[in-house]
């Protein structure tokens, strides 16, 4: 498939070539043997535990974007179709981690239960509400859609960036950045789309801050159990910087076009345990 | 008998086409005919993932099995599309997004309820939709086999017969999965099987037809099920079809084609 050229906006992002070059599994490539004689802490285990579901909960998130004028974008849905596929394989990634300490893989652990607050409510909303609530949006909810998984694409980087850094295991720093590598070019593309589609309606920058108002972080936190996002929030955002990591994210979300100083902060606060 | 899931996805890649020489369309272009068709066939394939939507608006994307197997699926049409383009593109047919976003966006007020439909239909019946979602995409991939097989015997070029045996080797895998799910959850379910039978004989129609114009539609069908030997493909897929429990003596694809006025 060709791209067309735009001739309003250069797209750097080279959707073909991310296509073409999808990463699928890499298991047999991790470093797995170390963990025998220096295993991850319980702790470790569990946030690994949560970055799989995330990772993994990819068809949950798509049916939430298809329902809405999002699946008209054949752009935006080859790149859906790439990124599924790679974040399986991230998932993949986590699971050999957890099976090499004797843990069974994410799916056949049952998850437990979310969270249950008001203000949440409206990310709950089914593919019914979602759908009629998209009725007459027409594209400014695509703009809507790659704002977040931009701002989620962010969170997850601090996520791994802060694991990285606490860790002792050096396999384990290896496969995180294996996996922030192959995450590198999801942010760019939601980082490219959201950058033109932001700056080119009035309309997509009204939703994308009314989305940003009643968000839940990160992207399908509410299906997530509760336990596992208090763990995630007070493991990323808690503590000495923790802070700082969700004020960096706001002022990311800050300098956004059409965002500003308010929505920063609204955002950031959303994310601190 | 039961379908590795992780097999299939540890296996799953993307349609490879680097060592056929599809510059020799050059010398012997494909004819319109043919063009058409495949044109068609692209399409289809670009589409699956609005498919998708519709089919995860039921509660079959909670399913573990079901969303690995999407998440490969997928990708794989997606290629499939990539390699149909591939050769529409030396032929001076450019596929790109912009195309495709205007075919999606015809689709109008209908598809728009589409979801939402399917998401009340979905909740209403539970898990039991789950065997019509998996019937029908068992009866959508069953003739996605037939229509590149027939299309493969059907053209002399030996380098689109190849690409498209190849094709069609990726969708036996996908029949085998959406068979052995819909065998297993009609099996449990009376309900379901009643269900299915429904709608599979009141809605269900050759895939593309909500997407596609008529015409292009009727001219498809009309390249690759005429004559008795599509006839002949024809009553098997409908075999097929009626080999899943509870769906003796449908004959959806005869109703279809019929209905598209295809010759016999
Ligand atoms: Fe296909
Ligand atoms: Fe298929």
């Amino acid at each position: 498939m060709t791209t067309s050229p735009d001739p309003q906006v250069a797209r750097p992002f080279d959707i073909r070539e991310f296509t073409r070059t999808a990463q699928g599994n890499f298991r047999s490539e991790l470093d797995l043997a170390s963990y025998e004689s220096e295993p991850l802490s319980a702790q470790e285990l569990e946030f690994l535990r949560y970055a799989a579901r995330l990772e993994a909960a990819t068809m949950e998130h798509l049916r939430n974007l298809l329902v809405t004028a999002t699946h008209k974008d054949a752009r935006v849905t080859a790149f859906l179709v790439t990124w599924a596929f790679e974040k399986f394989w991230m998932a993949d990634a986590l699971d050999a981690v957890l099976e090499a300490h004797g843990l069974p893989r994410t799916r056949t652990v049952p998850e437990g239960a979310p969270r249950r607050s008001a203000d949440e409510a409206i990310q709950r909303s089914g593919p019914i509400r979602r759908a009629l609530a998209a009725v007459g949006l027409g594209t400014p909810i695509v703009a809507v859609h790659m704002t977040v998984g931009l701002i989620d694409e962010w969170i997850l980087r601090a996520a791994y960036d802060h694991l990285r850094e606490t860790t002792t295991s050096s396999a384990l720093r290896d496969t995180i950045g294996r996996i922030q590598i192959i995450k590198t070019r999801h942010e760019a593309f939601f980082a490219d789309e959201t950058d033109w589609r932001l700056r080119d309606s009035k309309a997509a920058v009204r939703r994308a801050r009314a989305a940003l108002l009643t968000a839940a972080w990160p992207i399908g936190g509410v299906e997530r159990a509760a336990v596992d996002r208090d763990m995630f929030e007070t493991f990323v955002f808690g503590g000495t910087g923790g802070a700082a990591r969700a004020e960096s994210i706001g002022t990311r979300v800050a300098a956004l076009p059409g965002m500003d100083a308010r929505m920063g902060s609204v955002t950031a606060k959303k994310l601190l345990p | 008998m039961a379908f590795d899931i992780d097999k299939y996805a540890a296996g799953s890649e993307r349609l490879g086409w680097d060592d056929l020489d599809l510059e020799h369309f050059r010398q012997n272009p494909l004819s319109p005919e043919t063009l058409r068709t495949l044109r068609y066939m692209a399409d289809v394939e670009y589409h699956t993932v609005c498919y998708t939507r519709d089919l995860l608006t039921t509660p079959s994307h909670k399913d573990g099995d079901i969303s690995t197997f999407m998440t490969m699926w997928n990708r794989e049409e997606f290629w499939h599309g990539e390699a149909l383009g591939a050769v529409l593109e030396v032929h001076g047919i450019t596929v790109d997004y912009d195309a495709l976003r205007a075919s999606r966006l015809k689709l109008g007020w209908r598809d728009r309820l589409d979801p939402i439909k399917q998401s009340m239909l979905g909740k209403i019946v539970g898990s039991d939709f789950v065997a019509v979602h998996m019937s029908w995409g068992a009866a959508n991939e069953w003739s996605a086999v037939s229509a590149y097989k027939r299309m493969a015997d059907l053209e002399t070029d030996p380098v689109l017969g190849e690409l498209l045996r190849r094709i069609a080797k990726q969708e036996t895998r996908h029949v085998a999965f959406y068979v052995s799910q819909a065998r297993e959850r009609l099996q449990k379910s009376k309900r379901a099987q009643k269900l299915t039978r429904l709608l599979l004989s009141k809605f269900w129609a050759p895939v593309g037809s909500s997407i596609m114009e008529r015409d292009d539609v009727q001219f498809v069908f009309g390249q690759i099920m005429s004559g008795v030997e599509g006839r002949k493909e024809m009553k098997k897929l409908d075999n097929n079809i009626a080999s899943l429990p509870g769906m003796q003596g449908l004959t959806i694809f005869e109703k279809a084609l019929d209905g598209l006025g295809v010759a016999a």
